[in-house]
């Protein structure tokens, strides 16, 4: 048994190896003094300099965060309804409909997306990113909601109601704390999908609205300087803080 | 009395969850039904679609045409791109089980104080940014870069020609591994953690080797783990279009950057529907079918 | 309370004035000098902000897709035919533009915009080879011949070294001149014939590429790239300021290839025409013509800037053509519906083969 488990090991310590390598070689080459990203010159801030001075970076940061803000809240709200309907009654359709954009190749989403806002003669831009994301992060918000409710032990709320209280105080003061790291974290979820989309978001995005995962596909396409490490880099630390508070808030979130 | 408490039941059941069926049916059933309604279209003469109907001398005419449908059928080789795709979604979900079954195996049988944080580190590099991931590999697979450099002074001492690892299948299909792997991990482990320990400790006791216990108790129990993480790799690679497009050179193109081409590039936004369509049928068949799979297995226990 | 007042008026009006006064142009990438931007913007007390995008295609999408909120664009001139067609763009009040009496009237008035009503010449490029000098001498590769990337027997020596445009109708125009048509001509036969050379040399390409083969051809990872002269002129700089060990160069196929004119136009819903129209006549200005020239290597079709370009790049026939050479340079058309779906159809075959 011993000798298995170190080969379980070493083969499991390889793979988060295999997970992690090409992430830090990132980071580190965003420090590197050298325009290519092949050998290591020396230690620079300089492409962060550039990055804050790239007035298009910072404009699509703006608008990546204003989307994220947007419909992380939105989609919190219709995904915390979805998640309560779905956990206390048995329904078909709803939590299909909530499932699928999660579950169907994004590159679907976004083509019947644009299809759909060109036919209504919706001019793309921040109103058609943020419709796009909120379709597909009510899904994580009910998930994570659901999963919570699951946990909630029901004998709470009855007692509260055998005690005399209306459906609406039971739900206020004592459903709605207990559910409330589910749904923080559903929200924290719903922010850090929304500001990291790519594939949706290249098709319905409009002219004028980059998001910060657009300016990377077009500079990565273009010119690759290691601005783009340093973008990634922070993006990376972004979404590390993050997602740990939503790990510290509702670990059973993550895992659904 | 009791009636009418349930009839408000019923009400406030429905207004619960009508606000986000609405959304839902309205920004994701309604644009699919529009993508099946588009492939019957023609193309706009400069991008778009074409009008659908036309009011002329007080009547109604429609102008809609099977001819993207036929086009799909005319030659095989949207059959072939097909099956080159799935290929590759298999291939990379067979690497996502080969990587991540031991990875998985190992944080279910860790200390319990350490399975979360175990758990976290698997998360965190899937909940970084999707685009950076790719770019690392470019790093890693660059022509200039220490690794295709090393590789190719091995192969010189063999006396094979010097190969580039960038523009290749084999970068797309590194990387799609690379980008998926996390989706095959956890529902691995939520099915592994699961298991009994005292079935082990009951088959060693039977003098059963190490591989026949794993072979004959975990592998079985996990099978339902192993779809479920198979289904969750198999339908996003089947429609990635950015990792072939960034890696894939002019060999490595899946059915999603043709799809990609046809609304960006060639603005034949009909025929990019069609495709997009097959596409849905594909994924959800597979959703299907893996639905039935796990039902069937839970039911042989 | 007045001056509570005053201070609150002028917060609200100051962001109104500074949003009034952006120019948003859409341009090519790398196709106009830094240097011009910023005196335009303190000529104009204004601020530029650009876009870009690397392919005609993918302006006309984004354009005819609904975007709005451009002021100026510089389509090139199939492009500026297929929007005049569409009725998308304003007509230049050539009051407002009085150096255009610059520009050189050998670019002027042509079939796509007679009379230049809607447009007016901005640059020019041609599409050609950029290559590798030393590996390709090394190789005794012959560079102004469009074998280097049609032919398999020279592809042989330098496979997955070789980018060529992701754009059909410029790769198609390549092999129909390869093969002796004309790069307009839409017969399905020829089309065919071409898609045939184009499908037999695929093996040996690395990639489609329209946007970072500047970047490697000069760090090396290319040999042989199929591009725009100006990106080809950039590459060449790029590769001597980091001081490689090779050298890039361009060179024009003897077999002809695509010239495209880019020209200046204003849409119909631009927000600034006036301030449009001042940058259109800022940029006819010559000096300033001939820094987009001298620092993006684009060819020039404003006389008045002839005496402020670079000696050694008015002298370049693949940048600035001499008549003979001029012969064997085509425009593309724009064509006709039924035309873009046959190309379209085999372009997706040579990507989907």
């Amino acid at each position: 048994m011993k000798r298995k488990n170190r080969l379980l090991k070493i083969s499991a310590l390889g793979v988060y190896a295999f997970l992690y390598l090409p992430l830090l070689i990132v980071v580190i080459y965003s420090f590197n003094d050298s325009k290519l990203n092949a050998e290591w010159v020396g230690f620079t801030w300089k492409w962060y300099d550039k990055l804050f001075n790239n007035r298009e970076m910072l404009t699509a940061a703006r608008n990546s965060l204003i989307i994220a803000s947007a419909s992380a809240l939105i989609a919190t709200l219709l995904g915390t309804l979805a998640g309560m309907t779905i956990h206390k009654y048995r329904l078909k359709l709803l939590p299909g409909l909530v499932i699928a954009p999660i579950a169907m190749p994004d590159i679907l989403m976004g083509v019947s997306l644009l299809l759909f806002f060109i036919m209504l003669n919706m001019s793309l831009g921040l109103l058609s990113i943020t419709l796009a994301h909120i379709t597909f992060c009510i899904g994580f918000v009910a998930l994570s909601v659901q999963a919570r409710m699951s946990n909630i032990d029901r004998s709470l709320t009855e007692a509260a109601r055998d005690l005399g209280a209306t459906p609406w105080q039971c739900f206020r003061k004592i459903t709605l704390p207990l559910l409330a790291p589910g749904i923080l974290a559903g929200a924290l979820m719903a922010f850090t999908l929304s500001i990291d989309d790519f594939v949706i978001t290249f098709f319905v995005a409009g002219v004028d609205s980059s998001t910060l995962p657009l300016q990377i596909y077009s500079m990565v396409k273009i010119a690759i300087t290691p601005e783009v490490n340093a973008i990634s880099t922070l993006l990376m630390l972004l979404t590390l803080i993050l997602i740990t508070l939503v790990a510290k808030l509702s670990p059973g979130a993550l895992r659904s | 009395m009791h009636t009418s408490a349930w009839r408000k039941k019923l009400i406030s059941q429905k207004c619960l969850g009508l606000p986000p069926l609405a959304y839902l049916l309205i920004f994701f059933a309604v644009p699919t039904v529009i993508m099946l309604f588009a492939s019957f279209r023609y193309a706009g003469d400069y991008g778009g679609l074409a009008p659908w109907y036309y009011y002329e001398q007080g009547s109604l005419s429609f102008d809609l045409t099977l001819e993207n449908w036929q086009r799909l059928f005319e030659s095989d080789i949207y059959l072939q791109l097909f099956l080159k795709s799935i290929a590759y979604a298999v291939l990379a979900t067979l690497l996502c089980i080969l990587l991540g079954y031991p990875l998985a195996l190992m944080i279910a049988r860790s200390p319990r104080r350490h399975r979360d944080l175990l758990l976290l580190l698997v998360i965190l590099p899937f909940w970084s940014n999707f685009l950076v991931r790719i770019y690392a590999w470019m790093i890693i697979f660059s022509p200039s870069g220490a690794l295709t450099h090393m590789l190719n002074s091995l192969l010189a001492v063999f006396g094979i020609a010097p190969i580039s690892l960038m523009y290749s299948p084999t970068a797309v299909i590194v990387t799609l591994v690379y980008v998926h792997l996390p989706f095959m991990v956890l529902p691995l482990y939520a099915n592994l953690e699961k298991h009994d320990p005292a079935l082990l400790d009951a088959a060693q006791d039977l003098g059963a080797s190490r591989w026949r216990r794993f072979w004959r108790i975990t592998w079985p129990l996990s099978l339902p783990g192993v779809y479920a993480g198979s289904i969750l790799v198999f339908i996003p690679v089947l429609g990635m279009f950015a990792i072939p497009e960034l890696l894939g050179g002019t060999d490595g193109i899946m059915i999603a950057n043709v799809i990609k081409q046809q609304f960006v590039e060639s603005r034949d936004w009909p025929f990019g529907s069609v495709l997009s369509m097959v596409l849905t049928a594909a994924a959800v068949l597979v959703v299907l079918l893996g639905a039935k799979f796990g039902q069937q297995l839970g039911h042989s226990r | 309370m007045k001056n509570l007042l005053a201070a609150v008026a002028l917060i609200t009006v100051t962001p109104l004035a500074t949003a009034a006064t952006q120019l948003h142009l859409f341009n090519w990438n790398d196709y106009i000098a830094e240097d011009s931007v910023a005196a335009f913007e303190k000529s104009c007390d204004c601020q530029l902000v650009q876009s870009y995008y690397s392919s005609t295609e993918e302006m006309m999408a984004k354009l005819l897709a609904g975007a709005s909120g451009y002021d100026v664009v510089v389509p090139t001139q199939n492009a500026v035919q297929a929007l005049i067609k569409q009725s998308f763009l304003q007509p230049l009040d050539k009051n407002q533009l009085p150096n255009l009496k610059n520009s050189d009237p050998g670019f002027m008035n042509r079939s796509y915009d007679p009379d230049n009503t809607y447009s007016v010449p901005y640059a020019f490029t041609t599409t050609l080879l950029g290559y590798n000098e030393q590996q390709l001498q090394k190789l005794d590769i012959a560079t102004n011949d469009w074998a280097v990337i049609f032919d398999p027997a020279v592809l042989e020596k330098i496979k997955g070294k070789v980018t060529v445009m992701d754009d059909a109708e410029e790769l198609f125009g390549a092999a129909l001149k390869y093969l002796g048509y004309s790069v307009n001509d839409r017969d399905e036969k020829h089309l065919r014939e071409a898609q045939q050379v184009i499908m037999k040399a695929k093996p040996y390409w690395a990639a489609f590429n329209s946007s970072s083969y500047i970047k490697e051809l000069t760090v090396g990872n290319i040999w042989v790239a199929h591009g725009y002269s100006s990106d080809m002129v950039q590459a060449r700089a790029d590769a001597a300021d980091a001081g490689r060990d090779f050298s890039v160069n361009l060179a024009l196929p003897k077999q002809g290839a695509v010239l495209a004119l880019d020209n200046m136009v204003i849409p119909k819903d631009a927000k600034n025409k006036a301030l449009a129209h001042q940058f259109i006549n800022f940029m006819l200005d010559g000096k300033v013509a001939a820094a987009v020239t001298n620092e993006v290597g684009a060819g020039n079709p404003n006389a008045a800037a002839a005496e402020f370009i670079d000696a050694e790049i008015r002298q370049q026939t693949a940048i600035f053509p001499d008549a003979a050479t001029l012969a064997t340079l085509e425009t593309i058309e724009a064509s006709g519906s039924k035309e873009r779906r046959l190309l379209n159809k085999l372009w997706t075959e040579i990507k989907v083969k």
